[in-house]
């Protein structure tokens, strides 16, 4: 199993949009009509403040929500549920309390019919490429923060999944503790060549690992920037090239700011 | 060690149990009848141990509360997964267990005589009413507790149909929940046994105090009490160290 070539698929994303109800009954649109091509294995990052879609995108990628217009699809074919193929990472890790570390990597090949040797092999084999081999039989409550998000990226990439979402994966860590996923990350991604998507808040975060990346905005949630990353990895942060496209990035992000607040001094002098 | 140091506030809890008991019964001079002292009960509990009496009484008693909490447990927690994972079934089951929940295991006994007899079902059923709905509301707020995170992670692992996201997902989260359910029910089915032994029973532990009231034996109806109590504590301890496996510490 781990001798074949890791798969990874290209997503293509055609008219995505999303609208909410609100309990009011008043609509909400997360999502304004998207177009995006995502060729197999880059790694993209989607930054942007909160409630601009970037989770709203990557839930439908995950098939955890069904949009209400438009169409997401993996490697040709359209989304219509959950699936193995398409791995997720959450910001609160989502370790199986109850198992412990390497049956939790393992869990996922388990589902796919790998037998018991084998599963633990390959989980045991992921688990010291984070570094964990010495945490495989502890429970995930005797783990830090940081030790269980990497738990988590060798149980999804354990399963050999096309493609992997990854929602603010680093936000709740300590910032070495984040220096180091990173690090690490890009290591597994160096060698898998997975297709990544990776929401986070950080501009620094994004412009650090991705290939690409898009800056969204907010009411309604869109595209306003695509950012190729071009420098060579592994990347500095001092360097004039990384500060440019942290500047490109903000200036985008800062314009938005200033659209927002305008409004909301706007609404509140017309109370 | 760690037996010592569970048992010993339980030791002074029945030495100063004792002693306001018997300084009950020194002070207000109480008939024998009324309230006997501490050591015609332990008296008479030593005869009973001696005779073997005692043993048939608790085990009458166990099997009947065992019997009992396992049918409710096969029942609830299979309707209770049901009722918490699925709102529409919820929405039309609970209204029905919220008007029976409130009536007590007490209530039945009448129908349980003219629909069982004076059989050991009759006496099983009124413990089973006892048992029921602690197992089954564990089990409901078990379901609905389980993080929406953790069904996603299953469903994107692998559980791509409900039944494997159930076994493999809702379940052992859901697991702690439903043990703690298990062990009220254990004990509010221990405490029904005096209910349930009060339909035409000739064994058990609420037999003996029945018994003693009748007859006016006191000393009777103190030992079955104290043994109640002691079986109870043992019982929850037992469920205590069970739960501990489950605890996986969140």
């Amino acid at each position: 199993m781990m001798a074949e070539a890791p798969q990874t698929k290209a997503i293509s994303i055609k008219q995505l949009a999303m609208t909410f109800e609100s309990i009011e009954g008043e609509k909400v649109e997360a999502l304004h009509p998207v177009d995006l091509e995502i060729p197999a294995g880059q790694f993209v990052a989607l930054v942007g403040p909160s409630g601009c879609g970037k989770s709203t995108i990557l839930n439908i990628l995950a098939g955890f929500l069904t949009p209400t217009e438009g169409q997401a699809m993996v490697g040709g074919e359209p989304i219509k549920k959950p699936s193995i193929d398409r791995g997720v990472v959450f910001q609160d890790y989502a370790l199986f309390p109850w198992l412990n570390i390497i049956d939790n990597v393992a869990f996922g090949l388990e589902r796919m019919g790998v037998g018991k040797k084998e599963r633990n092999e390959i989980a045991a084999e992921y688990l010291s490429t984070v570094g964990l081999q010495d945490f495989a039989r502890k429970k995930p409550s005797e783990l830090s923060g940081g030790m269980k998000q990497r738990a988590a990226i060798a149980r999804v990439f354990a399963t050999d999944p096309s493609i992997i979402l990854m929602d603010e994966p680093f936000g709740a860590l300590d910032a070495l503790t984040r220096r180091l996923l990173q690090h690490q990350l890009l290591e597994i991604w160096q060698k898998h060549k997975k297709t990544i998507i990776f929401v986070t808040h950080s501009v620094q975060e994004a412009v650090y690992l991705a290939d690409r990346v898009l800056v969204m905005t907010a009411r309604p949630g869109q595209i306003k920037l695509d950012n190729p990353v071009d420098l060579p990895y592994p990347r500095e942060f001092t360097t004039k090239g990384f500060r440019d496209h942290e500047k490109l990035i903000y200036d985008v992000l800062d314009a938005e700011l200033a659209k927002t607040f305008d409004l909301e001094s706007k609404g509140r002098s017309s109370d | 060690m760690t037996l010592i140091r569970v048992t010993l506030p339980y030791l002074y809890a029945s030495i100063a149990i004792i002693a306001v008991w018997q300084a009950v019964v020194t002070f207000t001079s109480a008939h024998v009848a009324i309230l006997p002292p501490p050591a015609l009960a332990a008296q008479t509990f030593i005869e009973l141990v001696i005779s073997g009496e005692i043993f048939t009484h608790i085990r009458a008693s166990l099997s009947r509360v065992i019997a009992a909490w396992g049918l409710s447990a096969l029942i609830a927690v299979p309707l209770g997964l049901a009722m918490g994972r699925w709102r529409r079934f919820e929405n039309i089951v609970d209204p029905v267990v919220e008007l029976f929940r409130p009536i007590s295991p007490l209530a039945w006994i009448p129908l349980a005589i003219l629909w069982f007899g004076i059989s050991e079902t009759g006496k099983i059923f009124i413990i089973f009413v006892a048992t029921f709905f602690p197992i089954l509301l564990n089990t409901v707020s078990g379901v609905k507790g389980v993080d929406k995170v953790l069904i996603r992670a299953g469903q994107v692992l692998g559980c791509e149909d409900e039944w494997s996201l159930f076994r493999k997902v809702i379940l052992p989260a859901s697991m702690p929940t439903i043990i703690v359910g298990f062990r009220i029910a254990f004990g509010t089915g221990w405490a029904a046994i005096i209910a349930a032994e009060l339909v035409a029973a000739q064994s058990g532990l609420g037999y003996l105090i029945a018994d003693g009231m009748e007859i006016l034996r006191s000393d009777l109806v103190m030992v079955g009490m104290a043994v109640i109590g002691v079986l109870g504590v043992l019982i929850d301890s037992v469920f205590r160290i069970i739960s501990k496996h489950y605890d996986w510490g969140t």
